[in-house]
């Protein structure tokens, strides 16, 4: 059998073809929805990064900043959540971070959703779901589940090959769109490289002491329930992760390495005077050795592939039955960043921020996420 | 590995959940062999039928949002082909092509290896500079056919040796995407690969084209080879080159000045040659070029959305994640004959998808070695991906730029070189410690 067409099966293929693009594209368009992100009780100011750098006002790029500040002055720590949207623990810890943190001295400022054009598309041929949904006392919050990069409709084409300005690293095309590829960032550069640059005169302007950048990353990735520090963050995270493992929670350390470059823990440690801290926790949903990709796996984070591969021995992490799932992700990063607090405060006792009202992951396991997220006006 | 995957399962759940994925993964094969053979679809649509089978059969119906963003995960690499297509039936029509070839033979005719190993990196150039075995064909890969069409050497071997240079191209230095894929997944910067990646990869190249060529070009008779070929347009050489100087300058001046050269992208590099072409040449004729060109690449601009649209549905259903566990899953007396297969056969889907999906599994269930060598060979192996149906880019192109409408008669042409890339790939995995003097 032969298949011959004609200007009448051309046209009727043209209208079928209109009409997927209109109804595919009704999908995509959820993804330019908003996140609702509730000011919690600490919150005293929300600014706009495009504020610390102009070439940023009014594009896709500009995104919310949150400051706590505590009633007695100290120092300022900074949180990026969202760096990479496809990682839910990292925007989801900075959002429980708003809706609850209290600071009483010094200042918490918190970027919620770090790369928000990533937030608005998800990566082809990862099967990403578009979001998910926590159960409240009080009804449901729904979030996007986003992609690693900046979507190419606000930064296109990528180039063959993507160069880091400022030490000339090569990485492959696409990597052009990733914000933690892109530090310290240009002014004459592409979106992604004004978003970091955005944040790094952020951390300049605002003699930010400390940065905290949040991070998922798949279960068989060497680097992983750890924290990577820059080397004049390693002495307050070696006691961080000491702190952390006597309370149980088994975590890893690693040096910044200095030949891997556009990273937040070795940008930001290089070119400001933050001490700067990037933390991973394991999600399997943005792994390759996942079986079906879809809400319940990016929430719950079990997977039957990822049971088998750690009977393999091929995983950096424990893995079983029980999964990694959202709730003691986050708890780990809240937990760490808890821990952050109080030794920078013993360390630098000059300039210390205290914060109260974290969720824990003890109490986070106890009472479930949505115990933690605020209901919208 | 399908034994493994099975014997791999050890609960109840497991076993459901592997049930489920693993009829996802017949059906689509079913679907897709059926379509395109019984029934002579369209391989694009047969690809798109099979997504689909594989969806419902999941019980997700047919998710209309997953099959568009997977079917536009090809758009730049589309974009490539549709552009160097038309580029290069522009210096076809031109003359550039026959100029070049009656050039190359004139000077170098009395020493055939060494005529056939430069021939081999002219093909492979445009690979090295962009990372696109598609690009090398498409460009230079046409004009060394043209030579080596007119020293004598049948289509089909013709075919082989540019396609084999596109995608050796991809992989040598100093651009290597797959490798850079690989390393993306491990956080392994992209530095320390050229040397080796030459090693590995000039000796494969220079074994393919003296191995398929050297036998049809001895005892040349410069006079015949002359008298075949066609006439050349009488105009400055110069103009006849342009076109091709302006892409190759460009390719080049954007990788090495990136500070001052912006990031044109392939497809308006192509673009800027094919103008280049209509304003030197009046034997250009852009609307049929380009009409000519969009009919020979629409079977493979389709394939690749379909391809896209399976990889996504691959990736929803868990099919991907159970042929990546499959793999890692062989024990490993049997885990080098994994790389050897699985890799390559993955490219099946594209070459940066295998790169993606099996390199980057594989590099960590290899580290202890030298990474910076096993990365290397891995993309080495994901190479061949190219060579293998339905997508086979570099394969299919080049038969198509000698006129050969059965690619598998050039894939059997293939298979030797193509194994010989393969146990460079394996025998540098194996070896690779004892390499790491290669990286400077």
């Amino acid at each position: 059998m032969t298949w011959r067409g004609n200007k009448a099966t051309a046209g009727i293929i043209l209208a079928v073809a209109l009409i997927i693009a209109y109804a595919a594209a009704q999908s995509f368009l959820v993804m330019a929805q908003d996140d609702v992100i509730v000011k919690g009780p600490g919150v005293s100011e929300i600014r706009m990064l495009g504020e610390y750098f102009s070439g940023l006002k009014n594009t896709a790029g500009d995104t919310e900043i949150y400051i706590l500040r505590g009633p007695k002055p100290g120092g300022r720590a900074l949180v990026l959540g969202g760096t990479h949207p496809n990682e839910p623990s990292g925007y989801m810890s900075a959002i429980l971070l708003i809706e609850n943190a209290r600071p009483q001295v010094g200042e918490l400022w918190v970027i919620p959703q770090s790369n928000l054009t990533g937030f608005t598309h998800n990566d082809a041929q990862e099967a990403s779901p578009q979001g998910f949904t926590i159960p409240t006392s009080w009804g449901e919050r729904y979030f996007r589940y986003g992609s690693r990069a900046t979507n190419p409709i606000n930064q296109w084409p990528d180039p063959d090959i993507y160069i880091h300005a400022s030490s000339g690293q090569r990485l492959s095309g696409s990597e052009v769109r990733n914000l933690n590829r892109a530090f310290p960032g240009r002014a004459d550069g592409n979106l992604t490289e004004k978003i970091a640059l955005g944040i790094t005169e952020l951390i300049c302007q605002e003699n930010i002491d400390l940065t905290i950048d949040l991070h998922e990353a798949s279960p068989e990735y060497p680097v992983i329930n750890a924290i990577v520090a820059h080397e004049r963050a390693m002495p307050m995270a070696a006691s961080v992760a000491m702190n952390l493992q006597l309370d149980g929670i088994n975590i890893g350390l690693e040096p910044s390495p200095a030949n891997l470059r556009g990273l937040t823990h070795r940008e930001l440690g290089d070119h400001t005077d933050t001490l700067a801290i990037l933390m991973e926790t394991a999600n399997p949903s943005q792994g390759r050795l996942r079986g079906r990709t879809d809400e319940a796996l990016a929430l719950t984070g079990k997977d039957d592939g990822y049971v088998k591969a750690a009977q393999l021995g091929r995983l950096f992490v424990p893995y079983d039955e029980g999964g990694h799932p959202l709730e003691e992700r986050v708890g780990r990063h809240l937990t760490s960043i808890n821990e952050f607090f109080i030794v920078y405060a013993e360390m630098y006792p000059e300039s210390p921020v205290t914060v109260e009202g974290i969720p824990l992951l003890w109490d986070i396991e106890k009472n479930g996420l949505g115990a933690y997220l605020l209901q919208p006006k | 590995m399908l034994n493994a995957i099975l014997h791999s399962a050890t609960s109840p759940r497991e076993v459901i959940a592997l049930g489920t994925e693993l009829l996802a993964l017949v059906v689509i094969i079913v679907i897709f062999v059926v379509g395109s053979f019984a029934v002579k679809l369209p391989i694009g649509l047969a690809m798109v039928a099979a997504a689909m089978g594989g969806t419902l059969v999941s019980g997700l119906g047919i998710p209309l949002r997953h099959l568009v963003e997977g079917g536009f995960g090809y758009i730049d690499t589309i974009l490539v082909i549709a552009t160097a297509m038309i580029f290069m039936k522009v210096i076809q029509q031109s003359g550039t092509l026959d100029f070049i070839s009656r050039e190359i033979i004139i000077r170098y005719y009395k020493k055939p290896a060494l005529l056939l190993m430069l021939l081999m990196l002219l093909a492979m150039f445009p690979g090295m500079i962009t990372g696109s075995s598609t690009a090398a064909v498409l460009s230079t890969g046409a004009i060394v056919a043209m030579v080596l069409i007119n020293l004598g050497i049948p289509k089909v071997e013709t075919a082989a040796i540019i396609a084999m240079g596109g995608l050796l191209g991809m992989i040598a230095p100093p651009v290597n995407v797959p490798v850079m894929i690989i390393g993306g997944g491990v956080d392994m910067p992209y530095v320390g690969f050229t040397l080796p990646l030459l090693v590995m990869t000039l000796p494969a190249a220079f074994f393919t084209v003296l191995f398929l060529g050297l036998k049809h070009c001895r005892d040349l008779d410069v006079e015949a080879i002359m008298g075949r070929l066609p006439e050349v347009p009488e105009v400055s050489g110069f103009l006849l080159l342009s076109p091709l100087l302006v892409v190759g300058i460009l390719m080049v001046a954007t990788q090495a000045l990136p500070g001052i050269v912006p990031a044109l992208g392939m497809p308006l590099i192509f673009i800027l040659g094919i103008i280049t072409a209509i304003f030197t040449s009046k034997r250009v004729r852009p609307f049929e070029a380009c009409a000519s060109a969009i009919k020979d690449a629409l079977p493979v601009m389709g394939i690749l959305v379909g391809i896209g649209m399976i990889i996504q549905v691959m990736t929803l259903t868990g099919v991907r994640g159970l042929i990546v566990i499959g793999a890692l899953s062989l024990p490993s007396v049997l885990l080098y004959l994994g790389i050897a297969t699985s890799i390559p056969l993955f490219g099946t889907i594209s070459a940066y998808g295998s790169a993606s999906v099996l390199g980057v599994p594989f590099l960590l269930a290899l580290l202890g070695g030298n990474e910076i060598i096993v990365g290397s060979a891995l993309s080495l192996i994901a190479s061949i991906g190219d060579l293998m149906p339905p997508t086979a880019l570099a394969g299919i192109f080049a038969a198509q730029v000698v006129g050969i409408d059965n690619y598998f008669i050039v894939l059997r042409k293939c298979i030797i070189p193509a194994l010989v890339v393969i146990l460079i790939g394996i025998f540098f995995v194996i070896y690779s410690k004892h390499f790491g003097f290669l990286i400077l």
